[in-house]
């Protein structure tokens, strides 16, 4: 024993050092008195609580410690050996990358104009190289092929170059861009803006810069794709209302608030998301009451005024111009550049709080490139434009409706949307039934699918029957177009529509013509099939 | 963000007599008056070269002018080549007499080229990731963890004691604060204190050099006053690659030219009525310059990734993804509605690792197999400057049969000895990469992005995109740009030489598509589709020999090449810290501390006599300690603008202790002298 003692002398005496030692180092360490008075103190007073402490130190270092990607899923995972993943490797056969088009769908491709030169009013079609009238495309206000717009496109681009070659973050931001910023501000009268560089991606980007999880959006069933995309993004909880019916949309918005009270949840924010003129059908949302509604359950607005601006209002300035609402109501005003001012982008007016935000959270904001600064002096010209020509908007409405007098008389067809919207759908009257029918079911504001009315339709027998119209009116020297979705993509699937834009850069005797045109199309067409 | 004002305080040091009103405050018809110009660098010396070559080149004609004197203009000196090559600057000056000089500089010594291109002997590097000091890590944790307590002290105070200027952040009035406290609080409190550094607004042309807008604060960030003067710099950092923003020369003529004839918007989308035949020809240009059998065009870059994704992949699939990807490639992904793993940057020993996991277990609770996997990379990352290891993934890709999807956007037109993308580097034919992606906004000097691949793939995209249907078509002048541009990177083929076709026959055919633009056309070269035949082009287009031959364009691309590998070995000897491949033109040098990123900016941006623009990065873009100087480089640089940005870094680099790298240091005299041994060194 004693010889074991003598063994061990020198290394406890080392053991006491080396203690000793550290001991000084720890009480060197500023502070270090107060937590060994603590420790001390806590011993004394319950030991236990010395156990559980230490117990709780080791908890916290290997949490600390525990790699903190995918734990969950380890678990579930199913053991293989090296060889069985090879021989699963190999079994595995993929799908192919992309299925190949559908005979519809080639002709559908196919038939698309290309047009040869300029685009316009009255655009030559490069397969017949014949001159038609174009009420296809977005030329609200007849700004397409303006000299003016042009020889400013030159200047700048003399003096920009085309590509601004950076996001608006890394010196991707002209001069040019913030005075359209301004301009779009001024002409809406809202405290500022924010330029998009494609009208599309714009509200896209928008929702879910503001909409997060946890918030509530209440929204039109019939909003267009760029909307669904931004709401799927957002991942808030959605509620919708029934198409363009404030009704439905107050009901949703009681629901929701007795909704949150039953729970006792704290307010969160709410939004509601909807569109001036709906891109869909053309109907135009009741603004005013729509504004109401917002104030008195305390929601925020956005609006996408991609069609409504630059083509309706005394001067083009959208919804808020034709109901008279100062558009500092709405919270977050979306329009297109593109669409409105022929050029490119699109831009979200609101209160500074609301564009400064976007310019760090706006995704395609801040991780994309600006637009080209010829394209948005474009922009600016055609504000001016707008503002100067009161006259184009005029005219815009008269061939409105002129072209909705003629097809509202056309048989075969149902002419749907406003009687103020640019944009006219129409489509067939008597449906290509499919199988089966359902009955009416009270409104789920949880889903997006609509109350189920009257019978169901063949999408694409209708879809076949209004190409052939469109075709038709094209041989005919008319440019309309379907309104092309995308299937299958789409939350809810519509009645197909053949959809006419109407501009004011054609007299109204030539839209007169064109209408007809269209009209005897839908005649030729629709008599084929019947006999 | 800072807001803009115009507002102007009493008490400020230099009230200038224009500085009242704001810059973009009506001056419709001024675009053509330059903003004065103030620092009184050897730039400006450039501005009266540029005012010199503006009125020799007033009377612009498709062709160049073809001047016989040497483009020096007294002003140049400084700049421009001041060793004795007069011959060769006798023969480029040629090429590039209608170019100006702010934006893309002139540059004779045909040793300062570099063909970027691997070399198959070699296996490819991996990524180096050289660490700092511990004590940089720390210091720079330290400083995050700082400005995070003060941000909450100040946030805790002030909502106690300042209410009125924390309303937004509070509920009120029934309504929910618009960003949440918690939410904006990296925004509040620590981008503020850098804002200085972004959202700079320029005019001009984003080319060689920049004009920025002069601007200060005075209330800490929270807004900027711009006192409406500008200030020209070196421009080492717009993703001008090959040098293309210009407003002069022949690529702006033609898009003059498109403009006239087309006008600026396709008013419509590309299936409902705004498609025109410069889009055909367009796309099939493209097609040709990448090397597949079809290719479309996206009106911006961004929603090539967002709006095309979703068209590929869907529920059932899995996205592999680089944890580097960018933004748009997310969006698109997470639109999809497809399950999304991601690998460690361009480590492919991880990714292989993820395969085996993923295609053994299947789809997760189902462990049914997946309908196809889609892995996307990038060509060249944005952030990091590495570049894909392409041969590896495509050996990859045969064993595990997933599809590959390379967004190009950046190394397009930037890599490559034709500047064909990673592809070309790597000499891969293009038709091993599924689906290739890229932009035009960088090396291009356009807008936009492309989707590139087989004829099926692209028909069935276009129809089922969301850009299809929904978004705007491109417009000409857009489009004019990368048709002028492509076509001078290929160079036109006089004859149509449809007879040496036949000859090769394993050749994939060109087939006429439907736009009336003959196409029936087989490369010479598989992997290099040779050269434009001129039945390819607008008939309007009457483009100059200098860039028909495609010499003009090559000049570009080697410059590009000697630039990067230049600036990076440079910096490299002068002991910085750099990310990224060899020869990528995204030069990131680390800065670590947040701080030191801030003051790096700004001393570049006041440097005398030549103030340089830099971007800097921090988190959440880079990982938190990682805070760069992100240098991006052009061929529109000579090697003295290069030299230029090397004394800057070396001096500031040493006031910021920057200089943390490993290996032999040079001097940055040697460095300079030695440049051309540098470059081909690396």
């Amino acid at each position: 024993m004693s010889a074991g003692n003598a063994t061990l002398e020198p290394l406890l005496t080392w053991l006491t050092l080396i203690l000793a030692q550290l001991e000084r180092t720890f009480y060197k360490v500023p502070g270090s008195a107060v937590i060994a008075r603590y420790v001390r103190s806590s011993h004394q007073n319950d030991p236990g609580r010395t156990v559980l402490e230490l117990i709780l130190i080791v908890f916290a270092v290997r949490t600390l410690m525990q790699s903190r990607s995918r734990d969950k899923s380890e678990g579930k995972l199913i053991k293989f050996s090296e060889k069985e993943i090879d021989e699963l490797i190999d079994e595995w056969t993929p799908e192919p990358l992309s299925a190949p088009l559908t005979e519809w769908e080639q002709r559908d491709l196919a038939s698309v104009p290309v047009i040869a030169g300029p685009n316009g009013p009255k655009p030559k079609i490069l397969s017949t190289g014949k001159t038609v009238i174009n009420l296809a495309s977005y030329n609200f206000a007849g700004l397409a092929g303006n000299e003016h717009i042009k020889e400013r496109a030159i200047e700048t681009l003399r003096k920009y170059g085309l590509g601004s070659c950076g996001p608006p973050g890394f010196y991707g931001t002209v001069d040019v861009h913030l005075e359209l910023e301004r301009d779009i501000a001024d002409f809406l009268g809202t405290e500022s803006a924010i330029l998009y560089s494609q009208g599309f991606v714009t509200i896209s980007s928008v929702i879910p810069a503001f909409c997060k999880r946890g918030d509530i959006i209440v929204a039109d069933r019939a909003v267009n794709f760029a909307i669904q995309k931004g709401i799927q993004i957002s991942r808030s909880t959605v509620r919708w209302y029934d198409h363009n019916d404030l009704k439905s949309l107050e009901d949703v918005l009681i629901s929701v608030e007795k909704d949150r009270r039953k729970r006792g949840t704290p307010i969160t924010r709410r939004f509601i998301i909807t569109e001036g003129i709906f891109e869909r059908d053309g109907e135009i949302v009741d603004l005013p009451k729509l504004i109401e509604l917002k104030h008195k359950y305390k929601y925020r607005l956005i609006l996408d005024e991609s069609i409504s601006f630059g083509s309706v209002g005394r001067t083009g300035r959208g919804l808020t111009e034709l109901y008279n609402v100062p558009a500092s109501q709405v919270d977050m005003l979306v329009g297109s550049v593109a669409n409105g001012l022929c050029s490119a982008g699109g831009f979200c007016a609101g209160s500074t709080i609301v564009t400064e935000h976007q310019r760090i959270n706006g995704t395609s904001f801040v991780f994309s490139a600006s637009m080209p600064p010829l394209l948005a002096v474009a922009g600016s010209e055609g504000i001016s434009f707008l503002r100067n020509t009161p006259s184009a908007l005029t005219s815009l409405q008269e061939n409105v409706r002129a072209v909705r007098a003629v097809l509202e008389k056309t048989e075969g067809i149902a002419v749907v949307g406003h009687r103020a919207s640019p944009i006219v759908h129409f489509h067939l009257k008597i449906p290509c039934i499919a199988n089966g029918s359902a009955n009416g079911i009270a409104t789920n504001p949880t889903t997006v699918m609509p109350p189920p009315t009257g019978p169901s339709f063949d999408y694409e027998a209708e879809e076949k029957i209004l190409q052939d119209i469109v075709d038709d009116a094209l041989a005919n020297g008319v440019f309309i177009t379907r309104a092309k979705r995308l299937r299958g993509q789409e939350m809810v699937e519509t009645r197909p529509t053949v959809r006419i834009v109407v501009t004011a850069a054609l007299t109204k005797k030539e839209i007169e013509k064109a209408a007809g045109v269209v009209k005897g199309s839908v005649a030729k067409v629709l008599g084929k099939r019947k006999a | 963000m800072a807001i803009l004002t115009a507002s102007r305080s009493p008490c400020s040091l230099s009230p200038s007599p224009r500085s009242q009103d704001p810059f973009w405050v009506k001056k419709r018809y001024s675009v053509t008056q330059l903003p004065p110009i103030t620092v009184t660098s050897h730039l400006s010396t450039v501005h009266e070269a540029e005012v010199h070559s503006r009125s020799r080149t007033i009377t612009r004609t498709p062709t160049p002018v073809h001047s016989v004197t040497p483009s020096k203009t007294s002003g140049d000196s400084v700049l421009d080549e001041s060793d004795d090559h007069n011959l060769h600057a006798a023969l480029t000056s040629e090429k590039t007499s209608n170019t100006v000089q702010s934006e893309f500089g002139h540059c004779a010594n045909q040793s300062y080229r570099y063909i970027s291109q691997h070399n198959p002997d070699k296996p490819v590097a991996e990524d180096e990731i050289e660490e700092p000091p511990y004590y940089i890590l720390f210091t720079t944790y330290f400083s995050y963890l700082l400005l995070v307590v003060i941000g909450h002290l100040r946030d805790l105070l002030g909502k106690r004691f300042a209410k009125s200027s924390f309303i937004d952040l509070m509920i009120h009035d029934g309504y929910a604060p618009l960003v949440s406290d918690f939410q904006s609080f990296y925004a509040r409190r620590l981008v503020q204190r850098v804002n200085d550094c972004f959202y700079q607004p320029i005019s001009g042309v984003a080319g060689r050099t920049i004009l920025v807008y002069d601007r200060y604060s005075e209330d800490f960030n929270r807004t900027q006053t711009y006192t409406g003067t500008t200030t020209r710099a070196l421009n080492i950092s717009s993703y001008n690659y090959l040098g293309f923003a210009q407003a002069h020369g022949s690529y702006a003529d033609a898009v003059e030219e498109s403009i006239k004839r087309y006008g600026v918007s396709a008013c419509g989308t590309r299936l409902e009525g705004g498609t025109c035949d410069l889009h055909r020809i367009a796309e099939a240009l493209v097609a040709r310059f990448i090397g597949t059998e079809d290719a479309l065009i996206c009106s911006m870059g961004f929603a090539t990734n967002s709006t095309f994704i979703p068209a590929l992949v869907g529920k059932g699939c899995l996205v592999i993804s680089d944890e580097h990807n960018h933004a748009s490639a997310r969006i698109g992904v997470r639109q999809s509605g497809a399950c999304v793993r991601m690998f460690k940057h361009n480590d492919m020993g991880s990714l292989e690792e993820l395969l085996r996991e993923v295609i053994s277990q299947g789809q997760p609770k189902t462990h049914r197999s997946w309908k196809k996997i889609l892995v996307i990379v990038e060509g060249l990352y944005s952030m990091e400057g590495t570049m894909v290891n392409l041969p590896k993934i495509i050996e990859l890709k045969k064993k595990y049969k997933f599809y590959l999807f390379v967004d190009e956007a950046h190394s397009i037109g930037a890599l490559g000895p034709h500047g064909r993308g990673v592809a070309d580097y790597f000499n891969v034919p293009p038709s091993s990469v599924d689906v290739l992606m890229g932009t035009f906004t960088k090396s291009f000097g356009a807008a936009g992005g492309y989707i590139a691949g087989p004829k099926l793939l692209i028909n069935s995209l276009r129809m089922h995109g969301h850009s299809g249907p929904h978004a705007e078509a491109m417009a000409p002048p857009v489009l004019m740009q990368i048709v002028a541009t492509t076509t001078s990177i290929m160079g036109v083929s006089s004859v149509d030489d449809l007879a040496t076709s036949k000859s090769t026959s394993h050749q994939p055919t060109f087939k006429p598509s439907t736009n009336g633009v003959a196409m029936s056309e087989v490369e010479d070269e598989y992997l290099h589709p040779g050269m434009v035949p001129a039945s390819a082009l607008p008939t309007w287009f009457s483009i100059p020999s200098s860039l028909a031959d495609g010499s003009e364009a090559r000049e570009r691309i080697r410059r590009l090449a000697f630039n990067a590998r230049y600036l990076r070995a440079g910096l490299k000897k002068l002991g910085f810290i750099t990310y990224g491949h060899p020869s990528s033109p995204i030069v990131p040098l680390l800065t670590f501390n947040p701080g030191k990123m801030l003051m790096f900016a700004q001393m570049m941006r006041t440097r005398k006599p030549t103030p340089l623009a830099v971007v800097v990065i921090a988190y959440p873009v880079t990982p938190l300690v990682t805070s760069r100087v992100r240098f991006c480089v052009s061929a529109s640089h000579t090697k003295e603008d290069i030299d230029v940005v090397l004394r800057a870094c070396d001096e500031i680099g040493d006031i910021l202790d920057l200089k943390h790298g490993k290996g032999k240091r040079w001097p940055i005299e040697e460095i300079v002298k030695r440049s051309v041994e540098l470059v081909h060194s690396i």
